[in-house]
């Protein structure tokens, strides 16, 4: 027996099927994924398409996050309006909504009968379904709430005395706000970025429904694997073990970084 | 210089009447039960918050007063303040925080050195305010606040989480600060040390609770 007093002998065995039901399938994953023609399933012409487009649209989504979740969360976190916990509400539904529904939404909204989308198209010939800009419009609608509900959580943690110290010693409101409000939620930016990144890269019901499955367009990673595994292809498990290993070192890479933001940040 | 504020605050059901008028070169000190309304005085006096209704002046200028809808912003009243837990930057060393907002230049002159001196912070110039004590922390924010060019000097609680020692020799540096500070000082403590010891007239917030709370401040 080890020294010391003891905690509730038996939560383990209830708690070994919930890590089982989540560690198994990723395992399986690398078991049977074809390790000897890797390299070469991963770099074919499908599944490179793929992947750039997914890159290139979920690090778009990110960024757009970046730039206009931040003033949102603030303005949240930070300003007593009339119907404030209504609007918290919508923009964070997208994260319990299912995300083919969001598809459909977007589609309701900004496809060529929509509500904006008749009229982009009436009056500028502009179509978003089914284009490359609307898979990053799926990604936005998806995983954008991750980064408002961290920012918003940060923002509200500010602590409003430093913020009105740094004022009364000469600083005005933008200043304020981008040298000391910002530095004090450096950390979570981070982590409401990798979130984001990490959902937008996954991102496939509101994709396949708003912006269809057009390989070199709209084709994402997630939606090439569901292709691969229907038509038998071995690219659907070398694409998984490739998402597995990339969502692993980007947890791996920045919980460190993390840590010590945290620290440097005083939080 | 001196200050006035003649102003009234209604927050919900909490209501706090001030009429106070202090000359330059003067200390008061205001004390009071927690939530009465104290450090809302403060920030009335340092602009992080308006007045419901009432006029506030620093050395005979309005700034903030409800009937002429005049709000001067924190950033340009000139006064410095001192925070409980002294309100500094966690992610700027010691030498930044105490010359915040004034660039590289004033670290070099003879006056950042005499205050850096005065409050001991010669050996924490590098550090940064997570590593330092609590007494420490309220070094800087002094210091930052008497190197800042100011009319009035808000304290709120400098010395409450201190520890008896840094307390006593927290409380020598503000006196001999003080000693040579023109403009006005207000501030807030629970301790009657540093009431005895460091300030010119007291003034006690007179605070009535009910279904309302209701809170007066005077020392006219």
């Amino acid at each position: 027996m080890k020294r010391g007093p003891s905690s509730p002998r038996g939560l383990v065995f209830i708690g070994i099927p919930a890590a089982a039901l989540v560690i198994v399938p990723v395992v399986a994953v690398a078991w049977r994924t074809p390790w000897s023609n890797f390299w070469s399933t991963i770099t074919d012409d499908t599944s490179q398409t793929a992947l750039v487009l997914s890159l290139r649209t979920s690090l778009i989504t990110t960024v757009l996050a970046l730039l206009f979740g931040t003033p949102l969360a603030w303005l949240l976190a930070n300003s007593r309006f009339r119907g404030r916990s209504l609007v918290r509400s919508l923009l964070v539904l997208p994260m319990v909504l299912p995300p083919v529904v969001g598809g459909v939404a977007l589609l309701y909204a900004f496809g060529r009968r929509g509500v904006v989308g008749g009229v982009l198209d009436d009056w500028f010939g502009i179509r978003l379904a089914f284009t490359e800009t609307a898979a990053i419009m799926a990604q936005f609608f998806v995983a954008a709430p991750f980064f408002i509900v961290v920012m918003e959580a940060a923002f509200e943690q500010v602590d409003q005395r430093i913020v009105g110290a740094a004022r009364t010693f000469g600083a005005g409101p933008w200043r304020a706000f981008l040298t000391v409000t910002l530095p004090l939620v450096g950390p979570s930016v981070l982590a409401g970025l990798v979130l984001t990144w990490a959902r937008a890269l996954g991102e496939f019901g509101a994709t396949i429904t708003f912006a269809g499955n057009t390989p070199g367009r709209t084709q994402t990673v997630p939606l090439a694997v569901y292709g691969a595994l229907e038509s038998g292809s071995d690219s659907a498990l070398a694409l998984s073990m490739l998402m597995v290993v990339l969502s692993v070192a980007v947890l791996v890479l920045l919980r460190g970084r993390w840590v010590g933001a945290l620290r440097r940040g005083g939080a | 210089m001196s200050l006035s504020l003649r102003c009234q605050l209604e927050r919900g059901s909490f209501s706090l009447d001030v009429d106070l008028a202090v000359p330059s070169r003067h200390v008061v000190g205001i004390v009071g039960e927690n939530g009465s309304g104290k450090t809302s005085t403060l920030d009335m006096i340092a602009g992080l918050m308006p007045c419901t209704t009432g006029t506030i002046m620093i050395d005979e200028s309005v700034v903030d007063e409800s009937t002429t809808n005049v709000f001067v912003q924190p950033e340009n009243r000139q006064v410095a303040t001192v925070f409980q837990g002294g309100g500094l930057l966690p992610h700027l060393s010691v030498e930044r925080n105490v010359a915040f907002g004034r660039g590289r230049a004033l670290r070099s002159t003879a006056r950042f050195d005499e205050i850096i001196d005065a409050f001991d912070l010669r050996r924490l110039l590098k550090r940064r305010p997570t590593e330092l004590s609590g007494g420490q922390c309220q070094r800087v924010s002094l210091a930052r606040a008497f190197l800042s060019p100011s009319r009035v000097m808000l304290l709120d609680e400098p010395t409450t989480f201190l520890d008896p020692d840094s307390r006593t020799s927290l409380r020598r540096m503000m006196k001999d600060s003080f000693a040579i500070y023109e403009g006005t000082i207000v501030i807030v403590s629970h301790d009657r040390t540093d009431i005895d010891e460091l300030v010119d007239t007291v003034c006690r917030v007179q605070a009535t609770r009910g279904v309302t709370t209701s809170a007066t401040l005077s020392n006219r």
